[in-house]
């Protein structure tokens, strides 16, 4: 392992690998700090421009939009309370509260130093445990394989959606949408009603800008008429408020650290994502805090808790989708879609067919860590400056690009009216309260099911008791009902605190009026 | 907007959709014979489709026959409804015209209608912005892509 390790450094460093991280790190950090656009955007935007590069450099540039983005949204959540994310909703607590007491640089740097660790920590993780996870999960047969799929669909649907229902009707109609067109197996047109355009089936690069991407802009046309947030960074006249010193850093190394491991378990969990992350690493250095009423007011012990937490998350998340090919959210999603399109399946033998190429991508992992921590570092004014530009400037090329990024895909004009339709599809799905994040890994993995699917009854043959006597059948059955029985407890549970928390303040109100 | 009657509009397109894709013969054509037939997944997938459609549906019918207050996210807002369909009026006209008037011409004036859309009236900066990124995209995409965006077919 340490010789193919050392064989991904000698990759990476080489001037289009580093350049692609250094264009994707700028990319994010401007993508993550403007309020209303997320790093997923970033990432579908620039996901065509990767067709045409390197594998180890178009996927290295898509990771480093990805990290950086999520750092990005720590800015605007610190600057002018906007997160990005419901992640960064803790980060704008503790953040806000120290701008408002004109220390900005200091949250800033403990934000940026958290985040480097956490991602760093989380990497390191991902790249001792994907290979041997890949080795056990190598054993598993197109029946086990089956079985596995099924509880992707299951957990991701049952925790994504508004309610399980819709989490699942999401991930069913992204799977009723990749059956369309020609089958893979048998060679059959489905479901085309007759339009030869869509005998090769939807086209994945404006149907993924449409349902994850398009919605945000739609989002910023219809709340057009909110006034513009200008992001500003204060300096205080004391230096110390500026930075965060190394005494500081040690005494929240312990947090970091803790919070990094909570980050990387819940992101290696398919489905949970981010916001469990930075909410229960939170609640975990709050409790063991000795100061636990600074939490929410200006603690940096806070940021660095929600930070590391929340971009631990994006190494781990990757464990799924490279040893499993489940992805856990719709980042992950879409990062699995970029290695599809450059002829790589993510899944246990990816380790083994594309060894250089992977252990390249693990190496401009960590080496995205290290650039983003200086290029951040060193242009806090500046990146504050460029995420402020108005929107009228930024949604229009966004348009643009989405335009001729699906364009791009094959060179057909048509393909940008299934952007359009797609749009349509993606923001009516947010609005009635589907999730387009479960869509878009129902529409992934169901080539992948259908296949195994095929193959596992081809296996079979008659001798059905095969279906039911691997033990992968009742481990994967039973964690799956597990997963939709513990999201309806903590549902109902969520329903009950929120129905107390209202008749208690309903109490309180009557009780002012006595 | 009460986001129950969608749910029961949804619900019932989605039910009816389904119960196609389970009944008619026609949606599939030709392929080679296997155990488990082409039609296999999407059916599969048509039947908990119904399931799950007809559970959100089930529960806002019942939620209307009970006369249950809203819950904030079955307010829909439709502040702003009206700028959303402009905006598809305007990439709908975009994907019409790119292939009479060729990228850059089209790109021009789709990014400076959007932009006024958005509330923009600094209009120096946003001709210019709207001149110089499609040339830099065609530019990029022709040069270095070799992606050929449309181009001026109108004479």
């Amino acid at each position: 392992m340490i010789e193919n390790i050392l064989g991904g450094f000698s990759n990476i460093f080489a001037v289009g690998p580093i350049l692609g991280i250094l264009i994707g790190i700028f990319v994010g950090i401007i993508f993550g700090a403007i309020p209303g656009i997320s790093a997923i955007m970033a990432i579908a935007i620039i996901l065509p421009l990767t067709f045409y590069v390197d594998p180890v450099i178009g996927i290295t540039m898509l990771l480093a939009v990805y990290k950086a983005g999520i750092y990005g949204g720590s800015i605007s959540a610190i600057l002018i309370n906007t997160p990005g994310a419901a992640a960064a909703f803790l980060t704008a607590q503790d953040g806000y509260s120290l701008t408002k007491a004109g220390k900005s640089g200091k949250a800033l740097c403990m934000a940026l130093y958290a985040s480097v660790t956490g991602e760093m920590l989380s990497t390191i993780v991902l790249i001792f445990v994907a290979a041997p996870i890949s080795v056990i999960s190598l054993k598993a047969g197109p029946i086990e394989r089956v079985y596995l799929l099924l509880f992707a669909f299951t957990v991701i649907g049952s925790i994504s959606g508004e309610s399980i229902p819709r989490g699942l009707l999401s991930c069913c109609l992204g799977m009723l949408f990749a059956t369309v067109g020609m089958s893979s197996i048998t060679g059959a047109t489905r479901l085309t009603l007759g339009i030869p355009d869509l005998m090769s089936g939807f086209t994945f690069t404006p149907m993924l800008i449409g349902v994850l991407v398009m919605p945000e802009v739609i989002n910023a046309i219809k709340q057009r008429k909110t006034p513009h947030a200008d992001l500003k960074l204060t300096k205080s006249a004391n230096p110390a408020d500026n930075r965060i010193s190394w005494k500081e850093y040690k005494s929240v190394l312990g947090t970091i650290i803790k919070s990094s491991g909570i980050g990387t378990f819940i992101g290696s969990l398919p489905g949970l994502g981010s916001s469990p992350a930075a909410f229960l690493a939170y609640g975990e250095a709050k409790r063991s805090s000795k100061n636990p009423e600074e939490f929410g007011k200006g603690s940096i012990r806070g940021i660095a808790a929600a930070e590391s937490a929340n971009n631990a998350v994006c190494g781990a998340s990757m464990i799924p989708m490279l040893t499993l090919s489940i992805p856990g959210d719709d980042v992950t999603a879409l990062l699995m879609g970029a290695f599809l399109i450059h002829g790589i399946t993510p899944g246990p033998t990816i380790f083994y067919e594309h060894t250089s190429v992977i252990y390249s991508i693990f190496a401009g992992f960590l080496l995205t860590d290290v650039f983003l921590l200086f290029i951040a570092r060193g242009g806090f004014m500046f990146w504050t400056k460029v995420a402020s530009v108005p929107r009228y400037f930024i949604f229009p090329c966004v348009t643009v690009f989405a335009f001729a990024g699906s364009f791009t895909a094959n060179q057909n004009i048509n393909d940008v009216l299934v952007l359009i339709g797609f749009t349509m599809v993606g923001y009516g799905m947010r609005l009635v309260g589907l999730n387009p994040a479960a869509f878009i890994i129902g529409f992934i993995l169901t080539p992948l099911f259908e296949q195994n699917l095929d193959q596992a009854v081809a296996i079979v043959g008659t001798d059905y008791q095969m279906f039911i006597t691997t033990p992968f059948a009742w481990i994967f059955t039973g964690l799956a009902v597990l997963s939709v029985y513990s999201t309806i407890r903590q549902r109902r549970k969520a329903k009950r605190l929120v129905a107390e928390t209202v008749s208690q303040q309903l109490e309180k109100t009557e009780d002012i009026k006595v | 907007m009460n986001r129950r009657k969608i749910d029961i509009v949804m619900s019932a397109i989605l039910i009816v959709a389904s119960i196609i894709i389970l009944t008619n013969d026609n949606l599939v054509e030709g392929g080679m014979e296997t155990e488990l037939g082409s039609m296999f997944v999407p059916r599969v997938v048509a039947f908990f489709i119904i399931m799950f459609a007809g559970t959100i549906g089930a529960q806002s019918v019942m939620k209307m026959l009970r006369s249950e207050k809203l819950a904030a996210v079955e307010k829909i807002d439709t502040r702003g409804f009206a700028g959303i369909a402009i905006y598809f009026a305007i990439f709908t006209l975009y994907w019409l015209l790119v292939s009479h008037l060729g990228f850059i011409i089209t790109t021009a004036l789709v990014m400076f209608s959007i932009a006024y859309l958005l509330g923009g009236r600094n209009w120096i900066a946003i001709t210019a912005i709207s001149v110089i990124t499609p040339l830099l995209v065609y530019y990029g995409c022709s040069k270095y892509l070799r992606v050929f965006l449309p181009t001026w077919t109108l004479f």
